[in-house]
């Protein structure tokens, strides 16, 4: 059995191949899971708007489930932006795009500038400058939270706003024009409700639950895993943690590093390539705080 | 078009305050039974309220 006292005085080739030797083992397996969250997830979401009108599911309930559908939005969508569902030209690409926009509706975030954006975050991890996520950085846990509610703010620079500044710096203003739309959309479907008498369906089940689900992707997402955030590098932009409310209370980012070193890894599939890969991680020097 | 986009999206805090919690807050006003002082009406409060919280957003540029 390999350990890290095993690869102790493994040299750079070695751990490279074992390291490839893991991943290879979790690459390329089709994720059923991601595509079947994807569609039932916007569905039950959508079918809120109908049962909450009718009356046949309490507000109070519908916006517990909004809320849940809302966080839920963003991953399947993430396994899109890594062409894990399908790559371009194969069989199944219309699947992997098709589940890429359309999971990320509640959220109200266009799957070009979300997958543009991811792709540099990946790049650029902990470049403050370049990394279109560095400003979740915060000190602490309630911090995080406050930074993530400051950068939804009228004038705030950070968040969400750096995506329109990603998409600008690479000259791609369709995906930034298509930004614009999904927020013009987004705030007249609210308006044209709220002034047809359901403004407080509206706040509940979509303004308040996507803000509530952006702080917690912020929080779990990009906060968590990359805290404290200070490093930049393969090895180092990134670590495996603890979370307080588990792996799956924190969807899945307890193995994040995993997610970076190897972005086709399914979701699903990082926390087994972890126990696989510890060992490597370990004689990398990796930061797998607790875990 | 670029200048139209970004003059709407600069009074953003405005049309939100006008737009949305100006009928959010009558509506809520109604759902729970309450009378607004001084004879307004459940939208005219939501009018006042709504309006003056995103003028404050807007001055300050956060609504926190």
């Amino acid at each position: 059995m390999t350990t890290a006292e095993t690869l102790a005085d493994a040299d750079e080739t070695e751990l490279i191949r074992l390291e490839r030797e893991v991943a290879r083992r979790h690459l390329d397996k089709f994720p059923y899971l991601a595509v079947v969250w994807a569609f039932a997830n916007l569905a039950v979401w959508l079918s809120l708007w109908p049962l909450v009108f009718m009356g046949i599911v309490p507000l109070w309930l519908g916006f517990l489930v909004a809320t849940l559908n809302v966080s839920l939005s963003y991953l399947p969508s993430h396994e899109a932006q890594h062409d894990i569902i399908a790559k371009p030209g194969s069989k199944l690409r219309w699947l992997n795009e098709a589940v890429g926009h359309l999971s990320l509706i509640p959220l109200v975030l266009p799957y070009r500038l979300a997958r543009l954006t991811h792709l540099d975050h990946h790049k650029y991890a902990n470049h403050p400058e370049l990394d279109p996520d560095f400003s979740t950085h915060a000190k602490s846990p309630l911090h995080a939270i406050w930074k993530s509610i400051l950068n939804r703010q009228p004038r705030a620079n950070g968040g969400l706003n750096t995506y329109g500044d990603t998409a600008a710096r690479h000259e791609r203003f369709d995906i930034l024009f298509e930004g614009i739309l999904y927020q013009i959309a987004f705030y007249g479907i609210l308006f044209a409700l709220a002034w047809s008498g359901y403004a407080i369906e509206a706040a509940l089940l979509w303004w308040l639950p996507r803000h509530i689900g952006l702080t917690y992707i912020q929080y779990y997402l990009s906060w968590a895993p990359h805290h404290p955030g200070d490093e930049q590098g393969r090895y180092r932009n990134t670590r495996g943690f603890r979370a307080v409310l588990g792996n799956i209370g924190s969807m899945g980012m307890q193995y994040h590093i995993i997610h970076h070193l190897h972005p086709r890894i399914p979701l699903y599939r990082t926390p087994k390539a972890y126990w696989d890969m510890k060992p490597i991680l370990e004689a990398r020097g990796c930061r797998i705080d607790n875990l | 078009m670029e200048k139209v986009i970004r003059s709407v999206f600069y009074i953003g805090p405005l049309i939100f305050g006008f737009g949305f919690l100006t009928p959010l807050i009558a509506q809520i006003i109604v759902a729970v039974g309450w009378t607004p002082p001084f004879g307004l009406s459940a939208l005219a409060t939501g009018l006042i309220v709504g309006g003056a919280l995103g003028v404050i957003a807007q001055i300050r540029g956060r609504w926190v």
